[in-house]
């Protein structure tokens, strides 16, 4: 099997303020050692001895043409395996390979089978043109001069740039900016593309036509490989072929969304809505009678604006007794108003996955 | 007594700004420092404006302040020239290309080194047309002036774009260069005055600072009329030749150490 992305094992520190002595939170590590000076001066070791540690042990494989979604909430080590992955950050543990090839030992072998999309790595200059930025990048990457005019003419076209490819880049909306970021990203025609957070700032028009973009032409139009780091779990959902929830450095789950989702396959949400709003006493009695049936995990009250007691989300296993739950809500003299019981969602389990491992 | 709110505001301002100010603490230092040095430097000059500077050049003060003042014009910008470039949204993305080291410097070097070229003209002739500048300059030894002086530059600007890529500020070796070559190099007082300002034998401290070769390489090809067929003009391309060999696989090595360090700390899109 050809993998287009494999990392075995990564692992990534960053030096933090925390001096000596300091005793180390979760995550945090004293008393490493940091290369120095490039063998320069050889080895030191640093005054600061604390570092926090981005990834712990991340192990993916990324079939070639695969979409990929990395899930994960701030913090989480999206960005740093990204930009491992693009050689912007060296990682010290583990290894990371782009088609075959090292990031660490062969970063331009890497780099000519791979370009990101950093949306906070602009690098564009804002008096220049749309066109006269893709053409400064094309020279940048070698591409030849004819290669180059036919690929931009061809890639300002697909965007739906070619209007404004002459107008100043100061003067694009950041729904254009991301695609002439895209149209950069796509002057080399590498067969991997990363995307961070691709559709972040983006109003939900433009947001949508850029994930068909990614999607449609890209994904199964060309045959590209793309991996996207997003908090957007509709936009996995909607474009990933597989996902991988990340927290705090560690993959949680990887997956087919809908595989994922199946992993709370024996759980479910019932929504219970009264008549009339209650208040007062009776409901942390109900709350807690509704916690102590038999497979029911939690049950959180439903709260109106106005601090109004209007219904109960129970989570349990999907073969849990409804009649004991309802009995229990009837038993308080609470009419019933509806009920609604609902699969879990890809948010459901990320918000499971991630909740559990930070408790 | 109530301040009125457009007041706080701009005070909240000037607090911003201090406050960011003091977190670069080696340039708040540095800063601090330059304004003596400043000082000191133009006193000296003021107090040798009239003197002769036949010990050195043959040539006459004025000549010699306004080639020093056209040669400071045109290798400043050469020696900034990739740190004015360097932001957050340019190195990741150039990097990323995977271009070669040299031509990410040279690239970035390019054109403000011939812009200064083009400034570099006008200095000489007002110079010249207004002050009474008298050039004796030979052409081929002014361009082997100018092409060691570009080496040497650009060896330092490597170095102090490699410290700045993992300072993130001014560095303390870079603002050490600047303040020694304000001080030392004889930008505009000829360095042998040293030894009457300090104590004698104070100007040979001059000689192993590598500005202190391109101010006087392009002052010797510019005033003296040299030739490269005299064996002690070579001698001094030579010598200043020494220092373009010494630093650019310096300053190469310590570009792809501040680049490497960066990456290693997650910081390279950090300024």
């Amino acid at each position: 099997m050809n993998y287009a992305i494999e990392t075995i094992n990564l692992v990534k520190r960053y030096p933090t303020k925390a001096r000596r002595g300091v005793r180390p939170g979760p995550g945090v590590h004293a008393g490493r050692r940091i290369d120095s000076f490039g063998g320069l001066f050889g080895t030191i070791v640093t005054r600061h001895g604390a570092f926090i540690e981005a990834l712990r042990g991340v192990n993916l494989k990324i079939k070639e043409g695969e979409v990929f979604g990395l899930l994960g909430p701030n913090g989480a080590g999206k960005t740093t395996l990204i930009k491992i992955l693009c050689t912007l950050v060296i990682h010290d543990e583990g290894q990371a390979y782009v088609h075959g090839f090292d990031v660490k030992k062969q970063p331009t072998e890497v780099l000519k089978n791979l370009q990101a999309i950093l949306p906070e790595s602009r690098g564009f200059d804002w008096r220049l043109t749309g066109r006269q930025n893709l053409e400064f990048y094309a020279l940048l990457y070698s591409v030849p001069d004819k290669e180059a005019k036919e690929r931009i003419d061809y890639l300002l076209d697909f965007t739906g740039l070619k209007e404004r490819a002459d107008d100043g880049y100061q003067r694009y909306s950041t729904g254009m900016q991301r695609k002439l970021l895209l149209c950069r990203a796509l002057l080399r025609n590498t067969p991997t593309l990363l995307f961070d957070e691709p559709t972040a700032g983006l109003d939900p028009a433009a947001a949508a036509e850029f994930r068909s973009l990614l999607r449609d032409r890209l994904a199964r139009g060309e045959g590209k490989t793309i991996l996207l780091s997003t908090h957007n779990l509709d936009e996995a959902q909607d474009i990933c072929d597989r996902v991988a929830i990340l927290n705090r450095g560690k993959i949680l789950a990887c997956d087919t969304p809908s595989n994922i989702q199946r992993l709370m396959f024996d759980k479910r949400t019932l929504r219970v809505t009264f008549i009339g709003a209650v208040s007062g006493e009776p409901q942390e009695k109900m709350l807690k009678e509704l916690k102590g049936i038999a497979g029911v995990n939690d049950a959180t009250p439903d709260i109106g604006r106005d601090n109004s007691f209007q219904g109960v989300s129970i989570q349990g296993d999907k073969d849990t007794d409804l009649s004991a739950i309802l009995a229990v809500i009837v038993n308080k003299g609470l009419k019933i108003g509806g009920v609604n019981t609902e699969e879990p969602t890809l948010e459901d389990v990320f918000m499971h996955l991630t909740r559990r491992q930070t408790e | 007594m109530k301040l009125p709110v457009e007041l706080k505001q701009i005070i909240a301002f000037t607090k911003r700004d201090f406050y960011s100010w003091t977190t670069y603490r080696t340039a708040v230092i540095t800063q601090l420092i330059n304004v003596f040095i400043g000082v000191f430097s133009w006193g000296v000059s003021a107090t040798y404006v009239q003197k002769p500077v036949q010990e050195m050049y043959n040539s006459d003060y004025v000549s010699f302040l306004v080639v020093g003042i056209a040669i400071s014009n045109l290798i400043m910008p050469l020696a900034q020239g990739i740190e004015r470039q360097l932001n957050p949204w340019t190195l990741e993305t150039v990097l990323m290309t995977g271009i070669k080291t040299p031509v990410f410097v040279i690239g970035n070097i390019m054109w403000t080194y011939i812009f200064s070229v083009f400034t570099f003209i006008p200095y000489l002739l007002i110079g010249t047309y207004f002050f009474g500048a008298k050039l004796n300059a030979n052409i081929p030894c002014v361009i082997v002036a100018f092409i060691i002086s570009a080496a040497i530059l650009v060896g330092l600007s490597m170095i102090s774009t490699g410290l700045r890529v993992v300072t993130k500020a001014t560095d303390p070796i870079t603002w050490m260069i600047n303040v020694l070559q304000n001080l030392l190099s004889g930008v505009s007082f000829p360095v042998v005055y040293l030894n009457t300002i300090f104590f004698p034998g104070f100007s040979t401290i001059s000689w192993f600072l590598p500005q202190t070769w391109v101010y006087h390489l392009c002052r010797l090809a510019m005033l003296t009329d040299p030739s490269l067929l005299n064996l002690s003009t070579v001698l001094e391309f030579l010598k200043g030749s020494a220092f373009a060999i010494i630093l650019l696989p310096l300053g190469y090595r310590v570009l792809r150490w501040g680049i490497v360090r960066s990456k290693r700390e997650g910081t390279l899109g950090w300024y």
